[in-house]
């Protein structure tokens, strides 16, 4: 009986992460933003856009990002979070 | 007290060539023999870098050499004067006190026969090595010869901790009487060939920690000279090895231990000095894959870093790929040296681990990120480094799916088929004609199906499993309402499982963690009804 309530919290555990994977959102700061283009260089599925006019990035197409976190990571200037 | 400490440290040269032979039982000595036996004629002009005590410039002065020894320690050459004189080769050898990285100041070129180094390189640093060897190199004669001894650091797991063991006395005798820790040689093959020498292994003793190199120097101009950490040329072809590998990871990807490729610098085509550097992680497949990818159009550096076996995207992801293992394999590898251009081009993929920010501030290298595919990477590199969109766009074409079908089940197949084979052989070709039926249809539908996740597409894979479930029911055999049943729920339980698992191989879709608790909480209430709603409505 001692694995009973491991398991149970193991499973609200699992489905606690797994809600929070799928809420997760970009949030971006535009006015951080130094027109690097490395979000515009690592996202695979194509959320971000170059506005060379203004250098500054456009994000968009929120509803392809699957989370992997490659902005956020690239950003130098901190101007991108996941949460 | 300090008088005592005194005569201890006059005492220790002596001492020291009783230690070594203890603690190498004698092999040196049988290694020291054989550069006598073998290199030493009548007026060889020798160069020997490291005398120490003299034991074996006094042995080549005796076969008849001319030997010219050097030692940066005076007690040793005190040491060595007083052998030379008891041996009575006094007018063949040339004792002088120099740090061997003077050797190209204070010797002419061309002016030795043979150069000997006897357990001396390991106690100089890397840098310092490499000079001597350059220098070593000019200093022989065009059919002159290099011979070393010494300690080097064993390539495989079982010999390397042999060799600690073995090594740990040997370390502590030589800085108690020295003050040096030593460095083994790493790589010395290498090494030796990136500074102008052909080399062979004559011999090796104490399980291959000790070497003896022996290296004749080749005509080589710059263009032609490779970077430290080279490892060979990799192609794209063939071999039975490489079929069974393909196999194996074909179906069973997703167990360890995973195929690796040895860490360190790959030529792919005839690769000089100014060829573009391609970073990837050591997971076998990945690198052939990027190997098949690009040999036929570019002559590319590999720099192949350990990301535990893992390919680049999950191995970034999960923190076995990191900026910091590139930085240090970017470091090691001589790289900076050797290639003109300080450009990496990183794979795409491990954008979500690395960062590149950081390798270009610690490093000084430009980063850019390559294309999402290998393939693109020809194409990639005629434009300047500079990607479309769809070479930036990760995309799970019909190929991917079914190559990710397979991996995915060949795993879980074997988890499921086993047991039922065992306790359950009647249902268990049934059952492996539905797992398969429904991952290649699965496999093949995947864009058109609605929904986001795998969770959500496991809804109408079920809803298409029960009417092909029903339909077979229907025209191939009349089962009665308790089989139908015990059929709806397993064909059911295999739609969500193989629905939610592929997620976690799709490059589009979030992380398949996701889906754990739901398959179990799913498992959990289909089972519970296969157990009671029989039994509620009377069937059994």
């Amino acid at each position: 009986m001692s694995e009973g309530p491991n398991l149970g919290s193991l499973l609200i555990e699992h489905l606690y992460l797994a809600r929070k994977l799928r809420s997760l959102k970009i949030h971006f700061a535009p006015e951080r933003c130094k027109g690097l283009w490395q979000c515009y260089e690592v996202c695979p599925v194509g959320c971000w856009t170059p506005d060379y006019d203004v250098r500054c990035v456009v994000f968009h197409h929120g509803e392809r990002c699957i989370a992997c976190g490659a902005c956020v990571l690239q950003c130098p200037e901190k101007a991108i979070e996941l949460r | 007290m300090a008088t005592v400490f005194m005569k201890w440290l006059e005492r220790r040269p002596a001492d020291y060539d009783r230690g070594i032979r203890m603690l190498t039982l004698g092999r040196l000595e049988a290694m020291q023999h054989q550069i006598v036996e073998t290199l030493i004629h009548e007026g060889t002009r020798v160069l020997e870098i490291g005398c120490g005590t003299g034991a074996l410039t006094v042995a080549m002065a005796k076969a008849g050499a001319k030997v010219s020894a050097i030692d940066i320690s005076p007690g040793m050459l005190a040491e060595a004067a007083k052998r030379i004189e008891n041996d009575d080769v006094e007018g063949r050898i040339d004792l002088q006190r120099m740090d061997a990285v003077m050797i190209d100041e204070l010797f002419n070129p061309q002016s030795f026969d043979l150069i000997v180094s006897s357990l001396a390189l390991s106690e100089m640093t890397e840098r310092g090595r490499r000079h001597i060897l350059r220098a070593a190199r000019n200093l022989l004669t065009p059919d002159g010869k290099l011979a070393v001894l010494d300690e080097a650091k064993p390539a495989s797991m079982r010999d390397r901790l042999l060799f600690t063991i073995v090594r740990a006395p040997l370390r502590l005798l030589t800085w108690l009487l020295t003050r040096t820790a030593t460095q083994p040689l790493v790589n010395f093959e290498g090494v030796l060939s990136n500074s102008g020498f052909d080399c062979e292994v004559l011999s090796t003793k104490l399980a291959g920690s000790l070497r003896f190199y022996l290296a004749t120097p080749v005509d080589q101009d710059e263009s032609e000279r490779k970077p430290e950490m080279f490892r060979g040329r990799l192609t794209g072809g063939r071999t039975l090895r490489t079929v069974l590998i393909d196999l194996w990871t074909s179906l069973l990807r997703i167990i360890p231990p995973y195929p690796q490729v040895k860490p360190g610098v790959y030529a792919v085509g005839e690769p000089g000095r100014e060829s573009p550097l391609l970073v990837t992680g050591n997971f076998e497949l990945t690198v052939r894959r990027l190997v098949r990818a690009i040999e036929r159009d570019v002559d590319a550096w590999i720099l192949v870093v350990d990301s535990a076996g893992i390919n680049v995207w999950c191995a970034a992801g999960g923190g076995f790929l990191t900026a910091d293992k590139i930085i240090g394999a970017l470091h090691i590898s001589g790289l900076s040296e050797y290639l003109q251009h300080h450009a990496l081009i990183l794979p795409q993929l491990c954008a979500n681990g690395v960062e590149g920010w950081r390798i270009r501030e610690q490093t000084g290298w430009g980063v850019h990120w390559g294309p999402a595919r290998a393939d693109d990477i020809p194409d990639y590199l005629v434009r300047g480094r500079k990607k479309t969109d769809d070479m930036r766009w990760v995309q799970f074409p019909l190929r991917d799916r079914l190559e990710m079908t397979t991996v995915t089940l060949g795993f879980y197949a074997l988890l499921i088929l086993i047991p039922i084979a065992i306790f359950w052989h009647g249902i268990f070709w049934p059952t492996l004609i539905a797992i398969a039926a429904l991952s290649l249809f699965y496999a093949v539908t995947l864009p058109w199906l609605p929904g986001r996740d795998g969770l959500a597409k496991s809804l109408p894979l079920v809803l298409i499993a029960l009417v092909g479930m029903l339909l077979y029911s229907a025209l191939w055999d009349s089962a009665s309402v308790d089989i139908l049943f015990a059929r709806a729920i397993g064909v059911t339980a295999l739609s969500v499982f193989i629905a939610a698992e592929l997620q976690g191989m799709s490059p589009l879709m979030r992380g398949e963690q996701a889906n754990w608790g739901w398959e179990a909480i799913i498992g959990g209430l289909l089972g519970l009804a296969y157990w009671l709603v029989p039994s509620v409505l009377g069937w059994r």
